[in-house]
């Protein structure tokens, strides 16, 4: 407003187009794997009820250390309504599992194995729980003190995934470009900033003409699977690119140079702590057996004897701990490399154009409930 | 420019910056400590904070970033200057009010041991004393339909039909009613042969065993496929079938919310549910046992047979190591040592003369397999 009564009108010269703003990540690596590390420690000894405070502390942290046109975003979702989405979400899903279990004896009776389509539903409910965890993670998200919003359905949403699911394995993976976009394009209309609505310019085509040579190599990776991490880094690269370069929030549009060689390092990083967690873990098991075997004098193949209930509880003790000391070292591992490194990998990359548009923008929109959350944790769905 | 901005300078250098939480129109402001924080910004009506109000927002190092109680929620204000955010913070007495302290962390962590140990302790006493009294209990036609359900499967994968020659099936059902009559079961069990090479047999809910014909292909005598099928209905007769079934259901229900995962498809629950399970199964199949040798001797017959034949079948089973205690069965070779020390010289009438046992043999057509 007040720009308007200084400013004559009429005289201002036609603006050169500004130059894309960074996006610029500023968080500190160092940080965050405590963050993580302290979370992965809590989240054992609360046997994963502390889940939902470190998955909002690793959103915090991610949303403050990310800047638009230098001002911060902010994560304001909290640990409380994760946990009441997932209580919530568990009263729902009790009564329909025991639901699916009953009519799932009916089929049954009626014809062998009639009851495995009934498998689709919770396909439909996952798809479900995406669209609505997406809608309570953007209203969660601030920039500049306005928030963003999402209105649709999220059973239009799952219906659309499911159709398009069903036309992916017909085609063999090949319309896997259009149900990506075919989806995205509906998440992203119905996405908003403020009063700005979003939108989705990218095409199948353009995806499919990106990546189609590496579903052409995907049977061959099969057979030689060190292929693998390679042609899924560069699926992951090419997919990110193409989402990014297609968002449209008002006037202002993203586009990244994501090079399609960037995820190399972070999966094969993930893979080699894999294996030395691994090489650890076996080395742990026959130094402690054989530790065990040593103190106890019990014969070696007797060390497992289920029945002889007391001389395996040192086995089985020594088994899980260490179980959950290498599960919880490659939670960290997934956690820095897959989650950090990626987010500050792709953010480095990525271009945001006339953001002039987003200047001034009238907040609105209502804080969606944290159900979608429960339910995509309920049905181990959750992504962020 | 006019004189207002005589101040400017002092704070232009790292800005204070506000946004009213109405629009995302980035202001910049001057502060006016107060008793309370006066936020104005150049010409518009100022904004007044009380400091016991104002709480901290989460916020990039190098910024303090201030939300207040009263003002729209996500009203914020951008401190960047390093002296004013301190005189700022030394101010409000609340600011970090509503952060998790190290006292929240210990209660999240007690209250769940606290709900792991109930857990577990429910999954461990509980739900097996739930599944033992609860599986009688459960009506018969509920069991049937069950039951019914599990014969359409198992018919769906060894094949529909059923060995019916008539001398065999006189034999199979003789020997199937001894065994009844002892068991004290009454006659809504059902028993059936079907025609596969599998060696094995299974007892279903609401009464219905069947026996694969390659076990008649392994066996020798009556004695030893008599004591398979007693192994059996003593199944029938513990309502295994329930008690498993509510078991299993109850663990990885409950293993599930524990985990946070009530489908119960990651590995850690995996892992928990096949060793609990087992370890239940292992007992029921030994108590299956313990009936199986009490009905024989009933009968005046041995039980080792039924154990000589279970052990052509498996071989030897132990030292392989792990898998044993994720085994839902004991070892073969310990069934035979139990079912050796109840071993006793037949003091009753065989089971089935020897026409009868050729008959059964041929219960499905010969050669047909």
């Amino acid at each position: 407003m007040n720009n308007m009564q200084w400013v004559p009108i009429g005289s201002e010269p036609l603006p050169p187009p500004l130059p894309p703003t960074q996006v610029e990540f500023t968080g500190n690596r160092s940080e965050f794997r405590k963050l993580v590390t302290k979370g992965a420690m809590l989240e054992l000894v609360t046997f994963g009820f502390y889940r939902f405070w470190l998955v909002t502390d690793i959103r915090r942290h991610l949303w403050t250390h990310t800047a638009v046109d230098g001002d911060a975003a902010e994560y304001t979702g909290r640990a409380k309504e994760l946990l009441i989405g997932f209580l919530v979400a568990l009263a729902i899903l009790v009564p329909i599992y025991l639901a699916y279990f009953l009519i799932g004896i009916e089929f049954e009776r009626w014809q062998g194995f009639a009851s495995l389509p009934l498998f689709i539903g919770f396909y439909a409910f996952g798809q479900f729980a995406i669209f609505r965890a997406r809608r309570y993670r953007l209203t969660r998200t601030i920039w500049r003190g306005v928030r963003f919003w999402m209105d649709g359905s999220g059973w239009a949403y799952a219906l659309r995934a499911m159709l398009w699911g069903l036309l992916v394995v017909l085609t063999l993976g090949l319309a896997l470009p259009w149900r990506a976009a075919a989806l995205e394009r509906y998440k992203m209309q119905h996405t908003h900033y403020g009063e700005l609505s979003g939108d989705f310019e990218g095409d199948g085509w353009t995806f499919f003409k990106r990546g189609w040579w590496l579903w052409l190599l995907s049977p061959v990776a099969l057979v030689i699977f060190p292929l693998v991490p390679f042609l899924y880094a560069e699926f992951r690269a090419r997919e990110w690119r193409w989402w990014l370069d297609g968002i449209r929030i008002g006037g202002v549009s993203l586009s990244s140079n994501l090079p399609h060689d960037a995820f190399y390092g972070l999966y094969w990083k993930v893979i080699g702590w894999w294996t030395l967690l691994s090489a650890v873990f076996g080395a742990y098991m026959i130094g402690g057996t054989l530790l065990v075997v040593q103190l106890t004098g019990v014969p070696v193949d007797r060390v497992f004897e289920p029945d002889d209930g007391a001389k395996s509880i040192p086995v089985v003790a020594m088994m899980v701990i260490g179980y959950f000391a290498v599960a919880l070292a490659v939670n960290i591992v997934m956690r820095v490399y897959l989650q950090r490194d990626l987010w500050a990998k792709v953010l480095e990359t990525v271009e945001v154009h006339d953001i002039a548009a987003a200047a001034d923008v009238r907040g609105s929109g209502q804080l969606a409930s944290a159900l979608g959350e429960g339910f995509a944790d309920g049905l181990d769905v959750a992504g962020f | 420019m006019s004189d207002v901005f005589a101040e400017a300078p002092a704070q232009s250098a790292k800005p204070t910056v506000f946004f009213d939480g109405v629009s995302s129109r980035k202001r910049q402001v001057t502060l006016t400590l107060g008793d309370a924080l006066e936020i104005c910004e150049e010409g518009g009506t100022p904004v007044r904070w009380a400091y016991a109000e104002i709480r901290r927002a989460d916020s990039p190092p190098g910024i303090l970033r201030l939300a207040a109680m009263s003002a729209p929620p996500l009203a914020r204000l951008e401190i960047r200057d390093g002296v004013l955010a301190a005189d700022v913070t030394a101010r409000c007495m609340h600011l970090d009010e509503h952060r998790t302290t190290r006292r929240g962390v210990a209660k999240i962590v007690g209250w769940s041991v606290a709900a792991a140990v109930s857990i577990v302790c429910v999954v461990l006493f509980g739900v097996p004393l739930a599944a033992d009294r609860l599986a009688p209990l459960v009506p018969k036609p509920v069991e049937r339909r069950i039951g019914d359900a599990a014969e359409v499967q198992m018919k769906t994968i060894f094949g529909r039909s059923v060995c019916e020659d008539p001398a065999g099936k006189a034999a199979f059902t003789k020997l199937v009613n001894r065994l009844r009559d002892a068991a004290g079961l009454d006659d809504t069990m059902t028993a059936g042969v079907l025609p596969t090479s599998v060696p094995n047999a299974f007892a279903l809910p609401g009464g219905k065993v069947f026996v694969l014909k390659g076990l008649f292909d392994k066996a020798e005598s009556p004695d030893e496929l008599a004591g398979i099928l007693a192994h059996e209905l003593g199944h029938l007769k513990h309502h295994d079938n329930m008690r498993g079934l509510i078991y299993n259901g109850g663990t990885s229900f409950l293993i599930g919310l524990l985990f946070g995962d009530v489908t119960g498809s990651s590995a850690v629950i995996f892992a928990s549910r096949s060793l609990v399970e087992a370890s239940y199964s292992r007992e029921a199949e030994t108590g299956a046992d313990t009936f199986a040798i009490e009905i024989m001797h009933k009968l005046g017959r041995s039980p080792k047979p039924a154990a000589e034949l279970m052990f052509r079948i498996t071989g030897k089973e132990g030292g392989s190591g792990l898998a044993t205690i994720f085994a839902s069965h004991p070892l073969t070779e310990d069934r035979l040592a139990r079912m050796t020390k109840e071993d006793r010289p037949p003091s009753g009438p065989p089971l089935l003369t020897d026409k009868e046992w050729q008959a059964l043999k041929g219960i499905c057509g010969s050669g047909k397999m």
